[in-house]
């Protein structure tokens, strides 16, 4: 049996549409440096890294790792890079949970991040399709996510509105957040009749671009107390995929995700994830997906999703908050997203989050994913 | 508390060709990973998770993992993409098995270097405002390193095209490579110049193929059809990221990561029976042997040939596992003995900047 | 285990693609204003923490990680204290005069004149601004005094973006399964795929293993050149890199007779039609380009809406 493990400490930066002072190597040092002190720790403290961010194409920069192994001041430490498109950050953490659990360190830094000020995103998005077999015809993913959304209205009833009701919340959540750049509050009309991109998603459906990192430093069971009295206890964590042109492939509920929830609870206990879950913090790279998730982990049966965001249940005052960090609305580093949700649901049950704390949070959800909707992964965090 | 061992029990390769230009990275991940299983007693059905190591820059494809899901196996189960070299996949693999998680993994490691131009994949992982614009890349860095060390040990070029010349032999006895014409010391010598003292045959070379490996948990060892070989030590370790921050005359993070992996093992390098290294130039496996504190007439040092003659860029170290593997399970195929111990190393990034090494036992 | 057959030619054809992208870098506070200091013919360091002088200017200390403390004029001239020659170029380690660092650069000399210590000093290339080459390279000054290091008061505002553009060129194999399908749809002008390892219908694009049972796929199938949309979308926005003007649908279409999707355009005139009359289920037709056709998804110029 491994070791248990725990988030004993966070930081990200202020993220933002576009960092000129700093480059993606001191970008990645604000982020180590806060998480750092935010554990009581030094770089010599740690034992190994991981380092995470999306594709080689966003930032021009082949085994980024290496790069910002100087400005970490990670030099003689194993230091190794994990991928995952969007889902980077949170593959990264996972890859570094079983580095602690598997007994190869005691501490474990992971870190994630994105510069996307830098380069073209939809083009370099893009190149994730088959270079024979429509990459000529690609929208980034977001051609893809309307046009899957688009099948989920008729099926699921994920509408336009209920849709808009997710950014709205989102987006209302984000101005309280201290690390999120994107602060304006918007209603479902202003949504509705936004830019239509790529329709069904509109402008007020996709999220900022955004320049940010984050970083946890991850600790076994016998070393977190140094840290914190209070850690972020990680009680279950799972990523799965599916092959992206199945046959079967509906994508109405993500198949992936079920399936790394379903692991996840059985480890972590939950028999009843709308009960039992105090807060949720989910990686919604457009506000349709958020719908998804709600079915895909539980939260409500498939086709109830638009009933539970109209609801209000989700909000911040509703019996299961999701996203009261403002989720990817506020700030979208997209590698690094999967750290920031970590982060929001690890401070919520450390009783210290800075956007919006939920009373008496013991025990949460994240959710990050990323590929063409086929990487998904979901954990469980406790007090 | 005492963490579980992990137990290889099955490993596959393509051959080893500079150009696989008659199949597609699907074709030769898909096939490593249907043999892969043969006499081990597990089917696909029994892999918990797959752990894979490929390059978006070699491939040409963002995320490159997520088009290769199907031909790796892995619909429906745990995924990781490590976008380092497969031993490092095989690392988080055998964390993932001794945490209790999960039984049975399957790594896997690809390349098809022939598709792309090697030389973006280096000169693209420099830092961008310093080094890349004057033309400092990864030949240069093993030039540099190439003339401090026959400077400091007083060694000749002769000396690097013999040691090459022995390591394309031994991989064409080997027979996974696919070599044409075997070159001798003299070709080696004769090669165009790659980088000052160096010629391109001093140089590893770039092929395609892929590997896989299957490692389960010990329980699940014991039902295996064959011999298991345990993974007992791990360890690595990263250098400055410029080249010219570093010694030339030290891997420095090699060095690291044996110590590390000596720790968990119990035992050092020099007491392994089969070594099998990773490097980009002669000099870098020269300067990797003696780091190791390695005695080529005691132990068996890159009986395969080594990354010269064969190196699958991203597949490279798991490569070097493999043919641990095989030689701890049949030393009847090599010169016999009853070898016990072996350590492997796999290594990326410019001038050797990161290293990784693992100890295995029969 | 997979393998072609002696009688495979060794020069298959292959497809070629190129991704091609511009950039705008951010090189930090050290960089952005070494780089802009360019302009000046200076060249600046920076000093350590730990008291050490290291040119190029960097951010962070190479040895210990600690954050740099100001900004310095390093001299011009140094000595070389490695080198190697590639592509030609002569490519040397430069230690700048009191810097305690080197770093890499070209050698404007002939390689018989070069030598470990030798004293050499910045050449400069007139016009190029922003760039580590607008020093060109440093030459061999034997003579040269040592230089020092002199502290600077005022610095150029760091660089925050620069543009950079990186390209990389591809020649993809097509291996036996893409390469008959293309083959296919060239000669022909038919799609095939082949069967699932337990399904009549047709996987696309065709494959040796089978993606959800990892066993060996079937025989060859011709889908018909109709079929039905299981996801679209309506393309509004411009991008770098879009090669169809918008509006138009971007289309996941499943062909009568296969089981997984292709992906096209269908071109429309009216969005608000589009939006209530083209969704899944919708049925599409593909339309193949007049004249020759070059075996690659192309030649199917487009998909219209079936009026059935």
């Amino acid at each position: 049996m491994g070791h248990h493990v725990a988030i004993v400490g966070v930081g990200q930066t202020h993220h933002a549409r576009r960092r000129t002072d700093v480059s993606q190597a001191g970008l990645v040092r604000e982020a180590v440096d806060r998480a750092l002190a935010d554990a009581n720790m030094e770089m010599g403290d740690i034992d190994t890294i991981v380092v995470a961010t999306g594709p080689v194409l966003f930032g021009a920069v082949n085994h980024p790792e290496l790069w910002v192994a100087n400005a970490i001041g990670a030099q003689g430490k194993p230091i190794v890079r994990v991928t995952s498109g969007g889902g980077a950050g949170f593959a990264g953490a996972l890859a570094g949970y079983y580095q602690v659990a598997g007994g190869y360190a005691g501490r474990t830094l992971v870190v994630a991040y994105d510069k996307l000020s830098e380069g073209p995103l939809q083009y370099s998005i893009s190149t994730l399709y088959d270079p024979f077999w429509g990459r000529e015809f690609a929208v980034g993913i977001m051609g893809f996510s309307a046009a899957y959304w688009r099948a989920r209205m008729d099926v699921l009833g994920h509408t336009e509105e209920a849709a808009a009701m997710v950014s709205v919340k989102n987006r209302r959540n984000s101005i309280a957040n201290p690390y999120a750049h994107m602060k304006k509050e918007v209603t479902v009309e202003d949504v509705l009749n936004s830019k239509p991109l790529c329709w069904p998603i509109k402008l007020l459906d996709v999220p900022p671009i955004s320049d940010g990192a984050a970083a946890i430093v991850l600790s076994n069971e016998k070393l977190a107390a140094k840290s914190t009295q209070r850690p972020a206890i990680i009680k279950g964590m799972a990523y799965c995929c599916e092959a992206d042109n199945a046959p079967e492939r509906s994508l109405m509920i993500s198949e992936p995700l079920a399936i790394a929830a379903k692991k996840v609870y059985r480890a972590a206990g939950i028999t009843n994830p709308r009960r039992q879950f105090d807060v949720v913090e989910v990686q919604e790279p457009y506000s349709c997906f958020e719908l998804n998730y709600y079915e895909s982990l539980g939260l409500c049966p498939p086709g109830e999703a638009a009933d539970l965001v109209a609801s209000g249940a989700t909000d911040l005052d509703g019996d299961i908050p999701v996203n009261p960090s403002g989720g990817c609305m506020g700030a979208n580093p997209i590698g690094a997203v999967g750290v920031v949700r970590l982060i929001e649901a690890a401070t919520q049950v450390m009783g210290r989050n800075e956007s919006h704390q939920i009373k008496d949070a013991k025990l949460a959800l994240v959710q990050s994913g990323g590929g063409w909707a086929n990487l998904r992964g979901c954990a469980v965090l406790s007090a | 508390m005492a963490l579980g061992k992990v137990a290889i029990v099955g490993t596959a390769q393509t051959e080893l060709r500079p150009v696989w230009g008659e199949a597609q990275h699907i074709d030769l991940i898909s096939a490593v990973v249907r043999s892969v299983f043969k006499g081990t007693g597990f089917s696909i059905d029994d892999v918990d998770f797959v752990i894979d190591s490929g390059s978006d820059v070699l491939d040409g494809r963002s995320i490159s993992n997520c088009g290769f899901l199907g031909a790796l196996g892995a619909h429906h189960k745990e995924e990781a993409r490590v976008e380092a070299d497969g031993i490092w996949a095989l690392q988080y693999g055998v964390n993932k098995i001794r945490s209790g998680a999960s039984s049975v993994g399957l790594i896997v490691a690809y390349s098809k270097p022939s598709e792309s131009m090697v030389e973006n994949y280096w000169a693209s992982q420099v830092e961008p405002f310093y080094q890349r614009p004057v033309g400092f890349s990864q030949r240069a860095a093993a030039g540099i390193q190439a003339q401090r060390y026959l400077a400091d040990r007083g060694r000749s070029v002769r000396d690097l095209a013999e040691f090459a010349a022995r390591r394309w032999a031994d991989a064409k006895a080997n027979a996974r490579v696919q070599i044409d014409d075997l070159p001798d010391a003299e070709a080696v010598l004769a090669s165009s110049e790659s980088a000052l003292p160096l010629t391109q045959l001093m140089m590893s070379r770039p092929v395609d193929g892929a590997i896989a490996m299957l490692i389960v948990d010990e329980a699940s060892a014991r039902r295996a059809g064959n011999n298991p070989v345990f993974i007992t030590g791990m360890g690595s370790g990263t250098d400055s990221h410029a080249y010219a921050d570093r010694d030339p005359l030290k891997l420095t993070s090699l060095e690291a990561a044996a110590a590390m992996a000596a720790r968990a093992a119990g035992w050092s390098a020099k007491e392994a029976d089969i070594v099998e290294l990773s490097a980009p130039s002669v000099v870098g496996e020269m300067l990797a042997i003696e780091i190791l504190g390695l005695d080529e007439g005691k132990a068996a040092v890159n009986r395969s040939g080594g990354a010269l003659p064969a190196d699958p860029i991203m597949a490279t170290g798991l490569c070097r596992a493999v043919e641990a593997v095989r030689q701890l399970r049949e030393p009847q195929l090599y010169d016999g003995g009853s070898p016990s111990r072996a350590l492997v190393h796999g290594t990326q990034g410019v001038g050797m900047q990161n290293n990784c090494v693992m100890t295995l036992e029969v | 285990m997979f393998s072609a057959p002696e009688s495979m030619p060794l020069d298959m054809p292959t497809f070629h693609a190129e991704i091609s992208l511009p950039y705008t870098l951010t090189p930090g506070r050290a960089a952005g204003t070494f780089l802009a200091e360019m302009k000046n013919k200076r060249i600046v360091g920076s000093r350590m923490a730990n008291g050490d002088i290291v040119a190029p200017a960097q951010d962070f200390s190479a040895s210990d990680g600690e954050p740099m403390t100001n900004f310095v004029e390093a001299p011009q001239t140094g000595e070389i204290t490695a080198f190697t020659r590639v592509d030609g170029n002569i490519i040397a380690f430069i230690r700048l005069d009191g810097c305690s660092n080197q770093f890499p650069h070209r050698i404007l000399d002939q390689l018989d004149n070069v030598k470990i210590g030798a004293r050499v000093k910045a050449e400069w290339e007139d016009g190029v601004e922003q760039s580590i080459l607008a020093i060109k390279g440093f030459v061999l000054a034997p003579d040269a005094e040592v230089g020092t290091v002199r502290a600077l008061d005022e610095v150029e505002e760091a660089i925050g973006s620069l543009p950079y553009s990186m390209a990389l060129q591809y020649e993809h194999a097509y291996g036996p399964y893409y390469g008959r399908m293309f083959d296919e749809i060239k000669g022909f002008g038919r799609v095939m795929g082949v069967r699932g390892s337990s399904n009549d219908d047709a996987l696309l694009p065709p494959r040796e293993i089978d993606d959800i049972t990892h066993k060996p796929t079937g025989t060859w199938k011709t889908c018909a050149d109709t079929g039905t949309i299981r996801g679209c979308s309506i393309i509004n926005m411009e991008f770098i890199g879009q090669t169809l003007k918008p509006p138009y649908v971007y289309a996941e279409i499943v062909l009568d007779g296969a089981s997984t999707r292709l992906i096209h355009f269908i071109e429309i005139d009216d969005v608000e039609y589009a939006k209530k009359n083209i969704g899944p289920g919708t049925r599409v037709r593909a339309i193949w380009t007049q004249g020759e056709r070059k075996g690659s998804m192309a030649d199917i110029e487009r998909f219209e809406v079936i009026d059935e």
